[in-house]
């Protein structure tokens, strides 16, 4: 298990996987995908009345012999979809080398694998400095990136451009922090045909160990609180990491996106098979 | 600020194990996680920021610091301003002459009390002092309530030249005073009696110690014409020696040029008591003296010339020779009696029905009576006047208030101005040659003697009440070695024994001097050191008990500020948690 950025992992990976896109119309440049807006493409969509200022090609001339109306065809746009990365820059993602590497390597496959699959990857990073990179960009992006944002996810947001309407949206991070979840989702969701929330969690946040007193500090904050980690105090972790997992889950699921927990301790293959599966599909153009 | 416990401030300790474990804490090892909210209970509401949260440790540890200060305040009984805690402590000293005896190192048992007391006002932590001195007449010396220092130097300069006397009185004032404080010392020479009940917050500390001693308990001198008659009385307590050598000196009176000095060896054998009479020829005041001893106050005296007051008695004209006869045989043999002499103040005596302050005789018809006679008891002039046997014929009932009576007649008045009626015929009685007539005769003239203005005695020992006799319409004073007070009262005026001896001077406003008299330091009582001892009876009520019975008079606002302090340091932590 590498603790740096696996690039080779990903790339022996890549081809032969493919982001699962979702079923229904997607947004983005002119492609092979049918988008949800009206188009030029050979797939009647639907019939109006024409309006002054439509193409006039597009009239159905039998129908306006049979009724004497101005019917218009209504063609079913084909776009291109889009990829959107987004990875969480906060200081949680780096709470260990490993990872912050399963973060790296999972947004790198996402945009490797969109890439290959046609879909123009773009990624953006939450970082103190946040970047939104495209295409080949993305791989020379997620090894120089630093995990150093001292906010959360939410509050990162903020600071990036408004969000674009994609096909799909992934979102990498551990969202471990605290916020209106749903509100979050249905943020992130905004404008995407379908979206993933990637958790990444670390063998520490999944079980913390415990057994003495320590000053657990927050990554992010800085906030201290003096605790005994005893067996009472970590069953109280599991409870409440319990429910937050469940909200999260709930909040993703209202959003029609999905929940997807990885944990760092876990190879890239291995989550890849398992608990990515429905985001990495098999059958890439290998 | 003052603190009735000072130990309380003891729990200030408390605070070295608790910075102790704030430091330790502070050194655990910090464990980085990617959420501080998972571990601790989820809050409605938002975080106050992540500043309040750096802060909490310190925030924890201010606040429990601060509750231990408040709780060592509290136990320490703290007070501020106006509401600091007086500890009041009264001190009773013994006021009575045999304070002033040396013990075996030479020091006095009144010094010893007054290092004793300053121990105490120390080791109680007294901040208010009350000293009381016992006496016939329970007095202060210091207070109520004085400053210790105050209170301390004005027992330095006290000193205990009283009476025998009860301390009981002045216990139970000084009990009074302690209210509820119930620090009362007291500082004597001998152990309580048996039996004694000693009031409750008094601790009885004795201070003496066995001693023999030697002297004087009377003192008496008498000037008359050129000669002064000096008669002491020199008495041994314990087994002393056997004989002691008195020493007299005589200043130079107005006619002497010099004075003269005497020493005179009186054995003390058998009852340890000898009786010495000398005479002096103009002399001055007259100092004795014995070796100094245990008590040297009590082997010294100062007796000033005291020429006797011959009281003037005058006999008027008309009277019987019968009555003449009898009143100049009475008067023939009267001490201190003169006849027809130039002085003012003359008891004249004369027949019935003169204005003369005593009349002698009856008018009228004469009756006979061999008894019973009534007489008002108690009256002065009856004293130990005894009719049985007595015929008495008298004539009409005089003015004024019967004094003897027997059936209808009045034998013997009194007018409201002090004018007295013997109703008598002396021709037909036997009341002149029965001892009833001296007595009666003397009871008179001892009333005559005793309406003049001045001291009724002039030489006096401890103990004895200063009695003179003032004018009306007159204002004296009164000046003595403790200052001058005014003498109210006209007549006989009977004051409280002297605390102190020396000499009493009595001033009239018109005249500079009426009257001196001289108390001496003599008490017998006093003198007899044989019975004084050490001993410490404590109290049986401590003023502890009362302390700790009064707790709900301590100040509560550090009790409060402990609560406050643990509400937030538990709203603090709660917070952190």
């Amino acid at each position: 298990m590498s603790e740096r950025l696996d690039e080779a992992a990903v790339g022996r990976l890549a081809p032969g996987l493919a982001l699962a896109l979702p079923r229904g119309p997607h947004r983005g440049r002119v492609g092979e995908v049918r988008a949800s807006s009206t188009g030029s493409s050979l797939e009647l969509h639907d019939f109006r009345a024409y309006q002054p200022g439509d193409d006039l090609r597009q009239l159905d001339w039998n129908a306006v012999a049979r009724t004497d109306e101005l019917i218009l065809r209504v063609r079913q746009d084909e776009v291109s979809p889009r990829v959107e990365v987004v990875l969480d820059g906060s200081r949680s993602m780096a709470l260990s080398a490993r990872k912050a590497a399963c973060a790296r390597e999972l947004a790198l496959l996402a945009c490797e694998v969109g890439a290959r699959q046609g879909l123009s990857p773009t990624l953006l990073a939450t970082g103190v400095r946040s970047e939104r990179v495209q295409g080949s960009a993305c791989r020379a992006a997620l090894r120089t990136l630093e995990f150093d944002a001292g906010d959360d996810l939410v509050t990162a947001l903020g600071r990036l451009p408004p969000p674009r309407a994609c096909g799909l949206r992934v979102v990498v991070s551990d969202f471990l922090f605290e916020a209106d979840l749903s509100a979050m989702a249905a943020r992130l969701s905004r404008g995407a045909a379908g979206f993933f929330l990637v958790q990444v969690l670390d063998a520490e946040d999944l079980a913390p160990s415990g057994g003495e007193g320590a000053r657990l500090v927050d990554s992010e904050s800085g906030a201290a609180l003096e605790e005994l980690l005893t067996e009472d105090v970590l069953a109280a972790y599991a409870r409440r990491f319990e429910e937050h997992q469940r909200l999260l889950r709930a909040a993703a699921l209202r959003s029609r996106g999905a929940l997807l927990t990885a944990p760092a301790t876990e190879s890239l293959d291995a989550l890849v098979r398992g608990a990515l599966r429905p985001l990495f599909v098999a059958g890439g153009h290998a | 600020m003052s603190f009735g416990f000072p130990w309380g401030l003891l729990a200030l300790g408390a605070l070295v194990p608790l910075v102790a474990a704030y430091f330790l804490r502070r050194r655990q090892k910090p464990v980085v996680v990617s959420a501080l909210f998972l571990w601790r209970t989820p809050r409605p509401r938002a975080e106050a920021g992540p500043r309040w949260e750096r802060f909490t440790r310190e925030a924890s540890l201010l606040l429990e610091a601060l509750a231990v200060i408040a709780a060592a305040l509290y136990l320490a009984d703290v007070r501020l301003g106006e509401t600091a805690r007086t500890k009041h402590l009264v001190l009773v000293v013994d006021g009575s002459l045999s304070m002033s005896a040396r013990g075996p190192d030479g020091v006095t048992v009144l010094e010893q009390a007054r290092r004793e007391a300053a121990k105490r006002v120390e080791d109680e932590a007294a901040t208010r002092v009350t000293v009381l001195a016992t006496g016939l007449s329970p007095r202060v010396v210091a207070g109520p309530e004085a400053e210790p220092s105050r209170a301390l130097a004005a027992l330095e300069s006290f000193e205990a030249r009283g009476a025998d006397h009860d301390p009981m009185p002045t216990l139970l004032w000084a009990q009074e005073l302690a209210s509820t404080g119930k620090h009362v010392a007291f500082f004597t020479d001998a152990a309580p009696m048996e039996g004694l009940v000693i009031p409750a917050p008094v601790r009885w500390t004795a201070l003496g110690a066995a001693r023999d001693n030697v002297a004087l308990i009377s003192a008496q001198r008498k000037d008359e014409g050129g000669t002064a008659t000096v008669t002491l009385r020199v008495a041994r307590f314990g087994p002393g020696p056997e004989s002691v050598a008195v020493r007299l000196r005589a200043l130079p009176g107005p006619d002497a040029k010099q004075g003269t000095e005497r020493v005179e060896k009186v054995s003390l054998q058998g009852e340890g008591t000898a009786t010495l009479r000398l005479t002096f020829q103009s002399a001055g005041d007259i100092e004795v003296s014995l070796p100094d001893d245990a008590l040297p106050e009590d082997g010294h005296a100062r007796l000033a010339v005291a020429p006797t007051r011959p009281l003037a008695v005058s006999l008027a004209q008309g009277m019987g020779s019968l009555e003449r006869d009898a009143l100049e045989r009475f008067l023939g043999a009267s001490p201190e009696v003169a006849r027809d002499g130039a002085s003012g103040e003359v008891l004249l005596i004369g027949p019935r029905g003169t204005d003369a302050k005593v009349t002698v005789g009856a008018s009228g018809k004469s009756r006979t009576f061999v008894g019973p006679f009534f007489s008002e008891k108690g009256h002065p002039l009856l004293d130990d006047v005894q009719l049985a046997g007595v015929r008495w014929s008298a004539g009409e009932n005089p003015p004024g208030r019967p004094l003897v009576t027997a059936g209808d007649a009045v034998l013997v008045s009194e007018e409201d101005d002090g004018r007295v009626h013997l109703n008598v015929d002396l021709s037909r009685s036997n009341v002149q040659r029965v001892s009833a007539w001296p007595v009666l005769l003397g009871n008179v003239v001892r009333e005559a003697r005793r309406a003049r203005e001045g001291f009724v005695r002039r030489q006096l020992t401890l103990g004895e009440p200063l009695q003179l006799v003032t004018l009306p319409g007159k204002r004296y004073t009164l000046v003595g070695p403790g200052g001058s007070k005014p003498v109210f009262g006209a007549g006989a005026v009977s004051l409280p024994p002297p605390a102190t001896p020396g000499r009493y001077v009595l001033e009239r406003d018109d005249a500079d001097t009426v009257d001196s008299a001289e108390v001496l330091a003599l008490d017998a009582r006093e003198s007899d050191l044989r019975g004084r001892t050490s001993a410490d009876v404590p109290a049986k009520e401590s003023g502890e008990d009362e302390a700790r019975a009064n707790a709900s008079d301590r100040a509560r606002w550090p009790l409060v500020l402990l609560l406050l302090a643990l509400l937030g340091d538990f709203y603090v932590t709660r917070r952190a948690s």
